[in-house]
């Protein structure tokens, strides 16, 4: 690429750098200059770093991205009408290469007490009302990619949910990346607060118009309120050239559910990040994974669970994938303190390999110091069994299409969990397009 | 050090020419130089290959630094303050009597059953020569003799069987493979040689404790065991009985060559000194040992008991390399009070059908910490490879940690492997039905912790065993309630 932009971290440091305007708001600039610092400080990290011991960040580093400057207004409803669900009846919320665009984001018909807006829109309008959630759950202790969002932060979506308040509908992000003559880089920064007792379906989607090379490096910060409930499902889908950086803070209150399903299909290649912590007893976290990886890509999953508190439940339970040169990696970590008694915690990860050529490193890892805690985890890694395969040939089943069978049904334990439908049919559909066009050897 | 390198070099260069400082004393002082490095190889009268092969070692250690990452802490270690060469002991320095041993230790070899001859042995008295165990082991060595069996130390084995020496040591653990093992490779005072000639059956199960001579082996050991095609060998390392030593750092090194359809059995049970209440004076156990299943079919089996030191940080290996090799690792690890344990296993699959199992028993008991580590590699070339892991983690007591970090890289679809790992304590329920069938707290704790690690008992040779499981019990004294 002759973009004339440097390359690697000096471009990552350059172009955060020059974002830094903070819209005239003192705190803003401060925690930007801070999170730039940070940046600065540490580097980018090599596979001596224990968290990227298996991901190489070569094909990142060599490869110029810009900030994009002005919000993509020219595209009409007509234009992203290839990137919706069918049947998905939603708050929907467009973003585009990291900007909020309210043409494409009709949202009227919102419920009482909920409000869903642009992060530059309020930054505008109401700097007072983020002061105090911006930065608040992912803490002042920033690993580099999030360092590097918070440092050039100004837009995103911001998802409030006042006490009590249950939407029906899901409410869904659809971040779609347009390609344009240079390779960009969007850092959208979502925001969302559940209010104590608040109810409701998130649904985040990252996918492009085109299979233009770009990166995303997003941050989202979901605080969980008393007894709030939120179902949060992720669909990454983006170009297959593109990069995916992900980082997910979460902080649970007493009482609250968190249901997180992540499914990975797209990108070259695609880092994700999640982080939970709680701030109150008898929470309930549950992270659910689904991953894709076929030739050329990487699917990098890290988990960092941290039971500080008494009483409080996870569950970890990932699944990939594998074929064609596929590489995946899952790193989990889950933290019980000394006084966190009575904690549940269960992981697991479990990996399909479809073909010689694919790798996977997995590494799911327990730090326990208290005694009355009930908590395991798991692995396997294997291929599909050929007894399996067998029984379905037996019944006159062509070998891809038993194999697609037995594949979809590994992949049907974390689909089934999507809340609507629509979204069920969508995500099975494009699992079994993938496993279609995958050699299966 | 203060000194630059690169006059270092120069003060240095001229010894390259043969001369050698004379140091008198049985002791060298403390510090770690070229000169000393020489000065250790020049006393035990090494052939030039092994100062060659100890210099290399040290060049290469200065290089290096310390690691940092097991989940251990304690103090630097000043490697200038420690003297690297100790004569053994003379008999008028050692303590006279069992008068002048801790009762603590004594009291511990009560229980233990150990026979007073032999308790002296273990505290370090001088025995005179009429003790027992030299006819006992002149016996053992005369069978071996006839099964064409060599079991002797290091340093003989370096004048007798050079060739041998050269073919093997360093070729499972090289001295650029971390820190310690370059460390031990530049200044190792002595350990053992095995070597077990094609197709024999070593007659006995092989064991440091009958080798008289190997006492005193100090805190660099090295041991190397050599099974020839279609050979057996068991060999048992360490003792239950706590063991009294000066060193604090221990740095040892084991190698194991299984050759073709060969297998190797290596038992350990270490119970060094684990230091005061406050954790205080106790050993460091930094420990390299791998095995090298480098012919078809053959099997390499680790099993471990753990239950002494301040700090453990092993990593008993296998690299199966042969065709249908098997890698195996048993292991059961106390720590109590403030010992910190960092241990586990790496099984490296390169052969077709290569399996290994690996099943590690945590227990970790008041401030007690503990990690599994371990590394499960798959290559590409291990076709239909094969692994099961099992850790597990017993807590007693609310302020002690069980970590478990498992790494697994799988380069093969044909591979399958599992682990699982599960992290509990003594339920109430459990000790109350061994409650109300009248058995004493303790002596319900000792049932339920000695039924968690049953199967890795069952892996011990049956006297060890047998030792292990008393042990156990007396490791956890006091630890409930």
């Amino acid at each position: 690429m002759t973009t004339g932009l440097p390359t690697g971290f000096e471009g990552w440091v350059a172009e955060a750098a020059r974002a830094a305007s903070g819209r005239g708001l003192e705190w803003l600039e401060a925690r930007r200059r801070t999170a730039l610092e940070q940046a600065r400080a540490q580097g980018m990290p090599t596979s001596k770093d224990e968290h990227w011991r298996y991901t190489s960040l070569t094909g990142l580093r060599e490869q110029a991205f810009a900030l994009p400057t002005e919000p993509l207004t020219a595209l009409q409803r007509d234009d992203i009408e290839e990137a919706l669900i069918d049947g998905l009846d939603s708050h929907r919320v467009v973003l585009v290469n990291g900007r909020f665009i309210p043409e494409l984001s009709p949202l009227e018909a919102l419920p009482k007490g909920v409000r869903i807006a642009g992060l530059a829109q309020l930054l505008e309008s109401e700097p007072d009302l983020l002061q105090g959630h911006l930065n608040a759950v992912a803490g002042d202790d920033l690993p580099l990619f999030a360092a590097l969002n918070t440092a050039s932060l100004d837009d995103g979506v911001v998802v409030i949910v006042d006490g009590g308040a249950v939407l029906e509908r899901p409410i869904e992000l659809v971040h779609l990346s347009v390609g344009l003559d240079e390779p960009r880089v969007a850092q959208p920064r979502n925001l969302v607060v559940m209010q104590a007792g608040a109810r409701a379906t998130l649904i985040e989607r990252y996918l492009s118009l085109g299979d233009s090379l770009y990166c995303t490096n997003c941050v989202t910060e979901v605080s969980l309120g008393r007894d709030a409930h939120l179902a949060h499902e992720r669909i990454q889908d983006e170009s297959p050239s593109a990069f995916h950086i992900a980082g997910l803070y979460l902080r649970q209150d007493t009482g609250s559910n968190y249901v997180g399903i992540n499914v990975g299909l797209g990108a070259r290649w695609a880092r994700t990040d999640l982080c939970v912590r709680f701030s109150g007893e008898h929470a309930d976290c549950d992270l659910q994974g689904l991953y894709l990886a076929g030739d050329g890509q990487l699917m990098d999953y890290h988990l960092d669970v941290a039971h500080e508190l008494p009483n409080c439940r996870s569950q970890e339970n990932f699944k990939g994938i594998l074929h064609g040169k596929g590489r995946a990696v899952f790193d989990g970590l889950v933290f019980v303190a000394e006084d966190a008694q009575k904690t549940d915690a269960a992981m697991s990860n479990r990996n399909l390999m479809l073909s010689e050529s694919a790798e996977l490193d997995t590494k799911p890892q327990l730090e326990i110091n208290a005694d009355d805690v009930k908590c395991s985890h798991g692995t396997t890694v294997g291929r599909i069994e050929p007894e399996m395969l067998f029984y379905l040939r037996s019944r006159g089943i062509s070998a891809p299409i038993a194999r697609r069978m037995l594949c979809l049904g590994f992949a049907g334990e974390i689909i089934d969990k999507l809340s609507t439908e629509a979204l069920r049919d969508y995500v099975t559909e494009q699992v079994g397009q993938r496993l279609e066009s995958a050699p299966l050897s | 050090m203060t000194s630059t390198p690169a006059v270092d070099d120069i003060v240095k260069s001229e010894y390259e020419h043969g001369f050698t400082t004379e140091i008198e004393s049985d002791t060298l002082p403390p510090g770690l130089d070229e000169d000393v490095v020489r000065a250790i190889s020049k006393r035990k009268g090494e052939p030039d290959f092994m100062i060659e092969l100890r210099l290399k070692a040290y060049r290469h250690w200065l290089t290096m630094s310390e690691p940092e990452w097991p989940a251990v802490d304690y103090p630097k270690i000043d490697f200038q303050a420690i003297s690297y060469f100790s004569a053994p002991k003379r008999p008028e320095d050692a303590p006279k009597s069992l008068d002048e041993i801790d009762p603590v230790l004594l009291e511990t070899y009560n229980k233990l059953g150990i026979p007073i001859e032999e308790q002296k042995a273990l505290a370090g008295i001088a025995v005179d020569a009429v003790f027992d165990s030299v006819s006992v082991a002149t016996t053992f060595r005369e069978s071996l003799a006839e099964a064409g069996v060599i079991f002797c130390s290091i340093s003989e084995a370096v004048h007798q069987y050079p060739e041998l020496i050269k073919q093997y040591m360093g070729s499972v653990v090289p001295h650029t493979d971390n820190f310690y093992a370059a460390l031990n490779a530049a200044v190792f005072s002595d350990g053992t040689f095995v070597y077990v000639p094609k197709g024999v059956r070593c007659p006995m199960e092989l064991s440091t404790y009958f080798r008289i001579n190997a006492r005193n082996t100090g805190q660099f050991e090295r041991t190397l065991i050599v099974a020839e095609a279609g050979s057996y060998v068991s060999y048992l390392e360490g003792c239950t009985a706590p063991q009294r030593d000066e060193n604090q750092l221990h740095a040892a090194v084991v190698e194991l060559i299984a050759l073709e359809g060969a297998e190797i059995k290596y038992s350990t049970v270490q119970n060094w000194y684990p230091g005061d209440a406050e954790g205080k004076g106790g050993i460091y156990n930094f420990v390299t040992k791998r095995g090298d299943c480098r012919g078809a079919r053959s099997k390499i089996s680790w099993t471990q008991v753990e239950t002494g030191s301040a700090i453990t940080w092993k990593y008993p290996s296998c690299l199966l390399r042969g065709e249908d090799s098997v890698g195996e690792f048993y292991s059961v690890a106390v720590t109590k009070g403030r010992q910190q344990a960092d241990t586990g296993t790496k099984m490296i699959h390169i052969g077709k059908g290569t399996r290994s199992t690996i099943v590690s028993k945590g227990i970790s008991a008041g401030h007690g910490r503990q990690t599994y580590r371990g590394l499960v590699r798959i290559g590409q070339r291990a076709e239909g490879a094969r692994n099961h892991t099992q850790c597990d983690s017993l807590l007693i007591g609310d302020r002690c940690t069980a970590n478990t970090f498992p790494y697994i890289e799988v380069k093969n679809p044909s591979a399958q492997m599992e682990h699982e790992a599960t992290t509990s304590k003594i339920s109430d329920d459990q000790l109350f039905y061994c409650r109300s069938r009248g058995l004493t707290e303790e002596d319900a704790v000792s049932m339920i912790v000695n039924g968690f690690c049953k199967e890795v008992f069952n892996e011990l040779p049956m006297e060890f065993a047998v030792e292990a499981q008393k042990l156990l019990s007396i490791s956890l004294e006091g630890a409930v309630g």
